[in-house]
């Protein structure tokens, strides 16, 4: 069992201040294996932030993250799972569910997490999974009216994903849970 | 005193002093073993002259005293036992005086003193007055000081307390006083005595060996703190001005310093309480160089907890007034000691600061009291270079904003910005931050223009250069970080009613224009997406219906924002210039201002052509004016053209042709837009797609000649994946046969560019027509479209 | 063998006891031997009451021109050796001449004896009080028996007894003020008092009381002094600051003090002082002696 903190356009300090305090407790170190964060982090705290959760962090950029070495995409395998990071800034129409799906086939990954919007997705598309993690501080945007702060937990066991949804809403944090089973992996094989 | 023998002969000394004493103790058991009073008396006073060596430092000394001590229970046993034989107490506290040498004489003294008042034979008051006198005799300080620490130990049961047994009509708690104060005082003679002993140059030596030696003149003020019949009237009247008598008057800045925190750490806090004027009195009396400082603090820091510990105490310190003569005593020790540096007068004000926050947390005006009497002893002078002094102003200033969470009370005292100009630019920035810190904390929304204006005026050592600060030699990292906590800070400035948040608005534009260039790139960002956020509130509104009064309309707020981006040019910070534009203009977009959205539009592109040159920077650029321009629906179609038409010929020029395939086909979404009328335009949908392969073949050319560069057959699926889209979407353009010369050309490539593998394309591809052969089985009409597509 | 002894030894056995001898009380006489025995104790005006007894030996008789019995006060300079001055000088005949066969007991009664001064031992001189039986004979040598006893004289309790206060010093040096709170003392007495400092600039490394008792003997140009320390008693032990008060209480009893003697049949004079001694960190001794006057309090 791995669990995987995957979230991202956290803005800060363009358009947030911090983390809510509430996610601010409930994430503790040693508790993550990894995190994958979509980008707009956008500052080096944060960054050094996340690392103090977990120091296996994987990164790509945002159009406002000032370390510009973090990539523009990321694929990464953790058990029988391979996944695809992107911020998605560059995929047109921006949230757009067939041309992430188009990324999807072309990083050839199960799970692919992407932002931008501040909208939190999990659709399961053509047998794989597509996330969006949300704003994790809930930051404004241009795409989404209303943002609720959230981020995403993965406990990956073998072939199975289970994805937990932290959303934050007034003042209360909900959990959702959405389950994902690997029918096959024989195209990853090929 | 003792001569520089070294430790080596100390211990040679000591060892010595330690056989003399067992050898004459060997004969004193002996004595008593057989009831030999006389031999019991001869014994004890040669072994007791062992202690009137000088040779040793009291560290050995005292080795030595607590054998002797030993022994001396077992006399004491002896002694009883006597009196029990018959033998007459009187007679026995005669008998021992015989003894020619003071020293074991007193000792015997004492200890038949013990016995003697256990007898009840006399008042205990009379034999303890006699055996205080008496020790008179011994004037050397080691010596005195162990003989009456002696005295005070074997009568500490002795004492006539309330509720003992030696209390009788004779013999009142007042007598034990007495006794205690005396033997103290006489204690502390000797002890201060010692600093003006010997040669000056081991004065050093000397004050290490009183050190040792200190708790033995502070027991007996731990005894007067035991006494039950020390009540308060009798520690107001007669214990502390007598103790306090003794302090000032031995004028000696060791025992000043150590008896002060004696008295205060031993003595309940009710009691300090109470007395507080006469302690406080004493204060100004003590040697210049004394420690006054820790001393009041701690005083302090005592009566904060006891406020602390319950609520009930509270209206004690109220009706002593005690806030008024702690601020007053501390006034005076200001006064009086004139060489005081600076961080022991602020450190006094942080403690009476702390104090006034934990007993009278509702009494601002204490609070601010306090901080105008720092500004006054501040003031007239030169800002604050030694770094205890600013650490303690520091300090001042972060109590009030831990105490109450609250930066709003920092807001309403007058003197606290005052304060605050006392440090170095330095420091200003540290506090700037510990308050801009505090409201981050405590999560504290500063919710008027007045407020907010108030607060800049607090951090503005973050805000702008301060005349006089160093030209700039900070750390790059620091002064990010600072003004990364300014622009978090600006998160906090907050009001629900548009009009004051507009005036906010205007206000944190104001000071941050202020900052100069370097600081822009950090402050702008927050500002803009503050005043987003706010446009986005009056979105439902219509400003022009309320008439001129209403000043909060989305129009004027776009044109401060437009006025606010502009700044950045002079950082320079084209590509942040350029996102916020971008974001400025779908704010415009969503408040159908079409005007304002082209404008911004304009400007986002007058930047891209004049100011971003990085093809790396250029790209992402072209990604999100694509992105934004294909969610504006507020233009009509020409505005539309001509921006559409910009976009797409900045697509075609980007420096790489990947990039340019790239961006080129995803200007087709600029003609086809879901959910909308109108921009449906499959034709220049198809042109862009086309323009697109047409790229991606002038790479693979290109690629021919340079062998080895990144394999373009990944342009061609993702072509194929954008005809696949529009497929789907009903964009009659894209035929099945275009799909499928795609698919062909594209299986061609690969078998003909088998040297030069690109595992990712294979991979890319494969889902590709994974995919097809997905949408052909799922049947239904997607099935249906795609039956005629042969993968 | 005791024949032949005999013919030189005492032909009988003296005794000289007193009437209240088993219930007198006795005091320490030191002889001129030096050894110390316990004596009966009279004072002046008693009857010295009592019976001498002549014991011949063996029957042998015992011729004599006459018995007496002296009652005499002595004072014996020991630099005049063998030289006694009786100032007292009382006799009883017990015997008209004749023979004494056998034990015969001779009682005796001096009345109301005026005995002025008390016995004492000193380093030079020594006053006693004896009785001595002398049994006269012609041919050969008188015999002669010893007996002494000691007188003390009681002193009421001095109506006046002015405290001992005074100031001495070395100028700029050392000041101090000392008190006694008396000046006269009986034997078994305390001496109480204080030592002020007044002034102090040399380091007092310690302080004592000594009690001194001078002995003079003889007159004019052959007066003849001696002086004991009969005690040292360590006062202070340390270095006193200015201001400093020092307690004093020294008991006398566990000395061999006498009382004064003025003036003893202007023979000799027997006086006692306490001296004050102050001893500097060099050693130096500095001291102050004041006389007191010790006298000899019923006991109750």
């Amino acid at each position: 069992m791995v669990l995987v903190l995957a979230l991202g356009d956290l803005h800060i300090p363009h358009r947030a201040a911090d983390l809510p305090p509430k996610f601010k407790s409930m994430l503790v170190p040693g508790k993550i294996q990894h995190i994958i964060c979509t980008g707009n982090l956008c500052i080096k705290e944060v960054h050094d932030y996340l690392k103090s959760l977990c120091p296996d962090m994987h990164i790509t950029r945002g159009e406002y993250d000032e370390d510009a070495r973090y990539p523009e995409t990321k694929t990464l395998t953790i058990g029988q799972f391979k996944l695809g990071l992107c911020h998605g800034h560059q995929v047109v129409p921006w949230g757009d569910l067939d041309s992430l799906a188009m990324l999807q086939r072309q990083l050839d990954v199960d799970i692919l997490v992407t932002g931008h919007t501040h909208q939190f997705k999990a659709y399961k598309h053509e047998g794989g999974v597509v996330i969006n993690p949300g704003s994790a501080t809930g930051a404004y945007s241009s795409i989404t009216y209303d943002v609720n702060p959230s981020f995403v937990l993965m406990d990956i066991d073998a072939l199975r994903v289970v994805v937990y949804v932290y959303e934050l809403i007034d003042g209360e944090v909900k959990v959702d849970k959405i389950d994902f089973k690997k029918t096959s992996t024989s195209h990853s094989a090929h | 005193m003792m001569s520089d023998g070294g430790i080596e002969d100390e211990e040679k000394w000591l060892a010595e002093g330690i056989a003399g004493l067992q050898h004459n103790a060997f004969y004193m058991h002996r004595a008593l073993d057989s009831n030999n009073l006389r031999d019991a008396l001869k014994y004890s006073a040669q072994m007791l002259s062992e202690l009137r060596t000088s040779r040793l430092s009291p560290h050995k000394y005292y080795e030595l005293y607590m054998r002797a001590f030993d022994e001396l229970r077992k006399l004491e046993m002896f002694f009883k036992e006597e009196t029990k034989r018959g033998c007459s107490v009187i007679d026995l506290y005669e008998l021992v005086q015989h003894a020619g040498n003071i020293l074991p004489r007193l000792y015997l003294l004492c200890t038949v003193g013990s016995v003697y008042i256990r007898s009840k034979e006399a008042p205990a008051k009379d034999v303890l007055k006699d055996l205080v006198e008496m020790c008179r005799g011994i004037q050397h300080p080691v010596r005195g000081l162990f003989l009456r620490s002696y005295l005070s130990q074997v009568s500490r049961d002795k004492l006539p307390d309330i509720g003992s047994e030696y209390e009788g009509d004779a013999d009142t708690v007042m007598d034990a006083v007495e006794f205690v104060l005396q033997n103290f005082t006489e204690m502390n003679k000797l002890w201060v005595r010692m600093q003006h002993q010997g040669p000056v140059r081991e004065k050093e030596k000397r004050e290490k060996e009183r050190s040792e030696l200190r708790d033995l003149v502070g027991k007996n003020l731990h005894v007067l703190s035991q006494i039950e019949g020390v009540d308060l009237d009798l520690y107001r009247d007669t214990v502390l001005p007598r103790v306090l008598e003794q302090v000032v008057n031995c004028k000696d800045e060791i025992a000043q310093y150590y008896l002060m925190d004696c008295i205060i750490q031993v003595f309940p806090d009710e009691y300090h309480l109470q007395t507080l004027e006469t302690l406080l009195g004493a204060c100004p009396q003590l040697q210049p160089i004394v420690d006054i400082k820790t001393v009041l603090s701690q005083l302090m820091d005592r009566l904060s907890n006891y406020a602390a510990s319950s609520a009930e105490v509270l209206p004690e310190f109220l009706q002593v007034e005690a806030f008024a003569k702690l601020s007053n005593a501390i006034g005076k020790v200001i006064e009086a000691q004139v060489d005081m540096p600076a961080f022991g007068s602020i450190g006094l004000y942080v403690s009476l600061l702390t104090f006034t926050l934990r007993v009278h947390p509702d009494r601002l005006d204490y609070v601010d009291q306090v901080l105008g009497a720092c500004v006054k002893k501040l003031s007239g002078k030169a800002k604050l270079e030694d770094s205890k002094g600013t650490k303690q102003i520091v300090a001042l200033l972060s109590a009030p904003l831990e105490k109450y969470n609250d930066i709003g009370i920092a807001l309403k005292l007058s003197n606290y910005p005052r304060v605050m100009d006392h440090l170095d630019s330095a420091t200003n920035k540290v506090m700037a931050v510990v308050i801009i810190q505090s409201i981050m904390k405590n999560n504290t929304c500063i919710s008027t223009a007045d407020k907010v204006e108030a607060l800049f005026e607090l951090i503005k050592g973050l805000i702008k250069d301060l005349d006089g600060a160093p030209a700039d030699e900070l750390d790059e990292e620091d002064f990010k970080e600072e003004q990364n906590s300014v622009a978090r800070l600006i998160h906090m400035l907050h009001n629900d009613d548009p009009e004051e948040m507009l005036k906010i608005i205007c206000i944190v534009r104001k000071h941050i224009l202020s900052g100069g260039p370097k600081r822009l790139a950090f402050t702008v960002p927050p500002l803009i997406f503050s005043a987003l956020k706010l446009v986005r509130r009056l979105q439902g509104q219509d400003g022009d219906l309320d008439g001129e009064e209403m000043s909060a309309t989305p129009k004027k707020i776009f044109q401060l924002l437009h006025q606010t981006i502009e700044a950045l040019l002079s950082v320079p910070a084209p590509e942040l210039a350029l996102r916020l534009y971008l974001q400025c203009a779908e704010a415009a977009n969503d408040c159908d201002i079409e005007p304002v959205a082209y404008e911004f539009f304009t400007q986002a592109f007058i930047l891209y052509e004049e100011e971003v040159a990085d093809s790396k920077a250029q790209v992402t650029a072209i990604h999100l004016i694509i992105g934004t321009l294909q969610r504006m629906n507020v233009f009509g179609v020409e505005n539309r053209d001509t921006l559409t038409h910009k976009a797409t010929g900045y697509s075609a020029k980007l420096l790489k042709k990947p990039d340019q395939c790239r961006a080129v086909y995803a200007c087709s979404h600029l003609f086809w837009v879901d959910d909308q009328d109108g921009i449906k335009d499959g034709e220049r949908v198809l042109l862009c797609l086309k323009r697109a392969l047409r790229i991606a073949n002038a790479a693979q050319q290109m690629a021919n000649v340079t062998r080895g560069s990144n394999g373009p057959v990944t342009l061609f699926v993702e072509i194929l994946n954008k005809y696949l889209y529009f497929f789907e979407k009903g964009n009659a353009q894209v035929t099945t046969a275009a799909i499928q010369g795609l698919v062909e050309l594209i299986t061609t490539e690969m078998q003909s560019d088998a040297k030069t593998q690109d595992p990712s394309a294979d991979a890319f591809f494969s889902s590709t027509l994974r995919y097809i052969q997905f949408q052909k089985q799922k049947g239904g009409a997607m099935g249906e479209k795609y039956e005629p597509i042969k993968v | 063998m005791n024949y032949i002894v005999g013919a030189f030894k005492p032909s009988c056995n003296i005794t000289i006891t007193f009437a209240d001898g088993r219930t007198r009380k006795q005091v320490p006489f030191k002889k001129e031997n030096g050894k110390t025995v316990m004596v009966p104790l009279f004072q002046s005006q008693e009857n010295i009451v009592g019976e001498v007894s002549i014991e011949p030996f063996q029957w042998k008789k015992v011729e004599h021109n006459g018995v007496k019995i002296e009652l005499l006060g002595q004072i014996e300079m020991y630099s005049d050796r063998g030289n006694f001055y009786d100032f007292t000088s009382l006799v009883r005949e017990l015997e008209v001449p004749g023979d004494i066969y056998e034990r015969k007991s001779y009682p005796f009664e001096f009345s109301s004896v005026e005995m002025p001064y008390e016995s004492y031992s000193g380093v030079n001189v020594r006053l006693r009080y004896v009785l001595k039986v002398t049994i006269s004979r012609s041919y050969v040598g008188n015999m002669v028996e010893y007996q002494d006893f000691a007188v003390q004289k009681y002193t009421p309790v001095p109506s006046i007894n002015n405290t001992i206060k005074m100031e001495v010093g070395i100028e700029d040096c050392l000041h101090i003020e000392f008190e006694y709170s008396k000046s006269k003392y009986h034997l078994k007495d305390v001496i109480v008092g204080k030592i002020y400092f007044l002034l102090v600039r040399i380091k007092i490394k310690h302080m004592e009381l000594e009690i001194r008792r001078r002995e003079s003997t003889g007159s004019g140009p052959n007066t003849h002094v001696e002086t004991e320390t009969l005690a040292k008693f360590e006062l202070m032990d340390g270095v006193p600051v200015r201001g400093e008060s020092i307690p004093i209480r020294l008991f006398l009893s566990p000395y061999e003090l006498t009382p004064t003697y003025r003036n003893i049949n202007n023979k000799f004079n027997v006086k006692y002082f306490l001296n004050l001694v102050l001893v500097d960190e060099e050693d130096r001794r500095y001291f102050k002696q004041q006389e007191i006057t010790v006298y000899r309090l019923q006991e109750t």
